[in-house]
């Protein structure tokens, strides 16, 4: 334990916390240059050639960052969308006419199918990018950064307040949902009994959370919070050459993106 | 130097009705001063008023005079408000921020808001840890603390913003008593540490009986008894105002009715 | 038309019996660790603890909003297991503790009859009940008012009105007086005198010592998920329980503690206080 004389002037250990690791530790900033460049490319590129190399891409980052296995439960939980996707392609692409095989009344496609390749490959590119960002930033990091550049205080503090509501939110819900079981109201059986449940449950939910918003906004006030000027920061998440590097690079193959789309040389 | 309502009257936005009647009150720094009363008595309104919230935060009509330190608390804008004048509501939990990971961030949260260099940051929030004397809570996350170290924490995050005055609306209605005991040692740390004024409304009067200096009885929105604690709460009319007295108030006036002399003796075994 | 004269009495109350049972909440917080315990029919049982001891846990497995990873709940010696909430709740009427969570209707009066009606009342009795619950807990005149324009105290009182009119034959109360003044004390102090009077069992969560030692004839004391004392209350408040009382971070009430330092034995209660230094050992006499 450090003595109370240097306790009183120094910022503890953990509120300074610098995420470690690759691509974790890059700026966040930067890592939603990248994101924004990859959702771009995965959508401009022709074919679904420019698509999978957004996602070898990415699958590659989350690799070296290890946080594939995070990359892989959502891109399970993605899977029914896209097997749907690829589905409908395959068998319902208008006015193709290459079909596969006959089964019946249904002809898949080839066109269909390559077709839902490259909507499927688009989509898991986007997605991914976004998730990527999502796997390797912690939400506080990421309000930081904002901050820093200009986001105000009632945006950053809607964000963050938001995540750690939805909790809040269901602890409530279900608790009110207790409350109205144990005065009969049928939540097992039929469904027309059910039905009757919605205002004995919407209601309170309602109500509560009005009344906690006028609780919470007193809260802030009694913390100064809509004093004028800038919020002050404890906390900078850092910014190295690479990472201003990199912002830059993704800047500029945005704008080349976009330019050779509008030309027309990207097809 | 003190906290002075001088007849004021109060109505909410939109309500026919005075929530309080003509109320005359002082609180000087280093004074803790109990506020009882049936429910619907005055007793939230009367935190509000004289935190300057009403009617600058929550709007409605203020007649008479409601100053802090001298100035009417109509001329003050909010965050001004705050740093002269703190205020606790029951619920710890809705007094969190939601946005900080540690302990240490949720106190410093009124200091950021204010824009104050990070060194002054810091130094304040240890500060104020310390006088609530939560130092070890410091690591810990907001989202995770019991009831009474919740307010603890809510307590050390206003009182981050250095007020003068402390209003604390019912803070230990949702305790349990071993919370309701650490929120009671704090309030009297917090005094000796700070000099601070404290205003507290609270049913359990045997809490007041350890801390306050004077009590205040509120009915229908205007003051019906006011002096030192101990009288105050031995008070025989304190029941048909609502109110229960402490226990120690209870039992000798059981004994004393029963027939039996009071004595020293007894006294003691009711301390 | 004259109602039946009994038909404020109420059916027969069951046995209640916990056995061995545990349980651990999703995230993986064990909150009971094998609580066995016996409540027999008409019994006024209160169940303190400290905040997390599991007192809250527990009484939410009497009308199956848990159900217990081990062990069973048994109603007049049946598994309450298979048995659906809706059903369990015209056995045992559970009022809980933030009045905010619950009510929902314009109208008091609909309030109060929303949980008569989901166990099937109608009619004259539907309305008899509601006027009946009104009455005990002193919202008499305040059918039509709705209930957001009831200050907290009277919601809380409003809420303990609606569970009162299904008439289970077990009542349980989840903090019924934090955040009342004197007099809704005083209301709910009659709420369950009243309803032992009515051969009912009560169970009562408290952190009111006086409440409790005052209306209360059992006291079970839990700690860490576990019965750490059980008793009347002038054992478990008595001199001997100290130590184990002040392990689950409670205190005895005041009369108790008097009574102590005097020698007059367990005087839980003002009232038994008084009557004991009135009493042979007292200090009638002596100064």
């Amino acid at each position: 334990m450090t003595e109370p004389g240097t306790a009183a002037t120094r910022l503890p250990d953990y509120v300074v916390r610098r995420p470690a690791g690759f691509y974790r530790s890059a700026n966040p900033g930067t890592k939603l240059a990248v994101a924004a460049v990859e959702v771009v490319a995965a959508f401009l590129l022709p074919g679904w050639l420019g698509p999978a190399v957004v996602l070898a891409a990415v699958l590659a980052t989350a690799a070296i960052a290890r946080r594939l296995r995070g990359l892989a439960t959502i891109g399970l939980a993605a899977s029914p969308l896209i097997g749907s996707i690829l589905l409908i392609n395959l068998f319902l692409l208008p006015g193709a006419s290459d079909p596969i095989a006959r089964l019946g009344p249904l002809a898949p496609t080839w066109s269909g199918l390559w077709f839902g390749f490259e909507t499927t490959a688009r989509l898991l590119a986007f997605s991914s990018a976004v998730a990527l960002v999502y796997l390797t930033t912690a939400v506080d990091d990421l309000l930081a950064d904002l901050s820093r550049r200009g986001l105000g205080r009632r945006a950053t503090f809607v964000v963050g307040a938001a995540v750690q509501m939805v909790p809040l939110t269901m602890a409530r819900a279900g608790e009110i949902l207790d409350a109205q079981r144990a005065r009969g109201m049928d939540t097992e059986g039929r469904f027309w009994r059910r039905a009757r449940g919605v205002l004995p449950l919407a209601a309170p939910v309602v109500f509560g959370a009005l009344t906690e918003v006028e609780e919470r906004s007193m809260a802030l006030e009694a913390r100064a919070f809509s004093a004028p000027g800038r919020q002050t920061l404890l906390r900078i998440p850092a910014d190295s050459p690479a990472d201003r590097a990199l912002r830059w690079a993704a800047l500029l193959a945005l704008a080349a993106l976009i330019g050779l789309r509008v030309s027309g040389r990207l097809g | 130097m003190a906290i002075e309502l001088s007849t004021v009257r109060y109505r909410y936005a939109g309500a026919s009705v005075l929530a309080l009647q003509s109320i005359d009150l002082r609180l000087e720094p280093g004074q803790v001063v109990g506020v009882v009363g049936a429910n619907e008595a005055g007793k939230s309104t009367l935190c509000l008023v004289a935190s300057g919230f009403a009617p600058r935060v929550v709007g409605g009509r203020l007649e008479g005079s409601a100053q802090i330190d001298g100035v009417e608390t109509t001329a003050l804008r909010p965050h001004e408000l705050a740093q002269r004048c703190g205020l606790l509501f029951q619920n710890a939990a809705t007094q969190l921020s939601t946005t900080t990971a540690s302990v240490f961030e949720e106190v410093s949260f009124g200091p950021c808001n204010l824009g104050l260099p990070v060194p002054e940051v810091v130094e304040r929030a240890w500060w104020a840890l310390r006088a609530v004397g939560i130092e070890e809570l410091a690591a810990r996350d907001p989202a995770r603390l019991s009831g009474g170290e919740g307010q603890l924490v809510a307590l050390a995050s206003v009182l981050a913003l250095r007020p003068r005055y402390l209003i604390l609306d019912e803070p230990t209605s949702e305790l349990d008593p071993a919370g309701t005991r650490l929120v009671a040692d704090a309030l009297v740390r917090v005094v000796a540490e700070t000099g601070a004024g404290i205003l507290i409304v609270e049913h359990k009067t045997d809490v007041l009986e350890r801390i306050a200096d004077r009590v205040v009885v509120l009915e229908r929105g205007a003051v019906a008894l006011a002096g030192e604690a101990a009288p105050t709460l031995a008070d025989p009319r304190l029941a048909e105002l609502g109110v229960e007295p402490p226990a120690r108030v209870r039992l000798e006036r059981g004994v004393r009715a029963s027939g039996v002399p009071w004595s020293d003796r007894l006294a003691e075994a009711v301390r | 038309m004259r109602l039946r004269a009994s038909s404020r009495s109420v059916a027969g109350a069951p046995s209640i019996e916990f056995e061995a049972v545990s349980f651990a909440y999703p995230d993986g917080t064990q909150a009971l660790a094998g609580v066995s315990l016996r409540i027999e029919p008409g019994e006024v049982v209160a169940i303190v603890g400290q905040n997390g001891s599991g007192k809250s846990t527990l009484v939410r497995h009497l009308n199956g909003l848990l159900r217990p990873v081990s062990g069973r709940v048994l109603l007049d010696g049946a598994d309450i297991r298979p048995v659906h909430v809706a059903r369990l709740a015209a056995r045992v009427g559970l009022a809980f503790q933030n009045p905010d969570r619950q009510l929902f209707a314009g109208r008091v009066s609909a309030e109060v009859e929303f949980g008569p009606c989901n166990l099937g009342i109608r009619g004259m009795e539907l309305a008899e009940r509601v006027r009946g619950a009104l009455e005990d807990v002193g919202l008499a005149g305040m059918a039509s008012a709705n209930p957001y324009d009831l200050g907290y105290s009277r919601r809380k009182l409003l809420a303990l009105a609606s569970v009162l009119a299904m008439r289970t034959p077990v009542l349980v109360l989840d903090e019924p007086t934090t955040g009342q003044d004197a007099r809704g004390v005083a209301r709910v102090q009659d709420v369950v005198a009243r309803a032992a009077a009515e051969g009912r069992t009560v169970i009562a969560v408290s952190h009111d010592m006086r409440f409790v030692a005052e209306c209360c004839r059992r006291v079970v004391v839990m700690r860490a998920g576990r019965v750490a004392l059980d008793g009347a209350p002038s054992a478990v408040f008595g001199e001997a329980a100290w130590p184990e009382l002040r392990a689950a971070h409670l205190e005895p009430p005041l009369p108790a503690v008097a009574g102590a330092r005097l020698g007059l034995g367990a005087t839980a209660t003002e009232a038994v206080f008084v009557a004991a230094l009135n009493g042979p050992g007292g200090t009638r006499g002596r100064t």
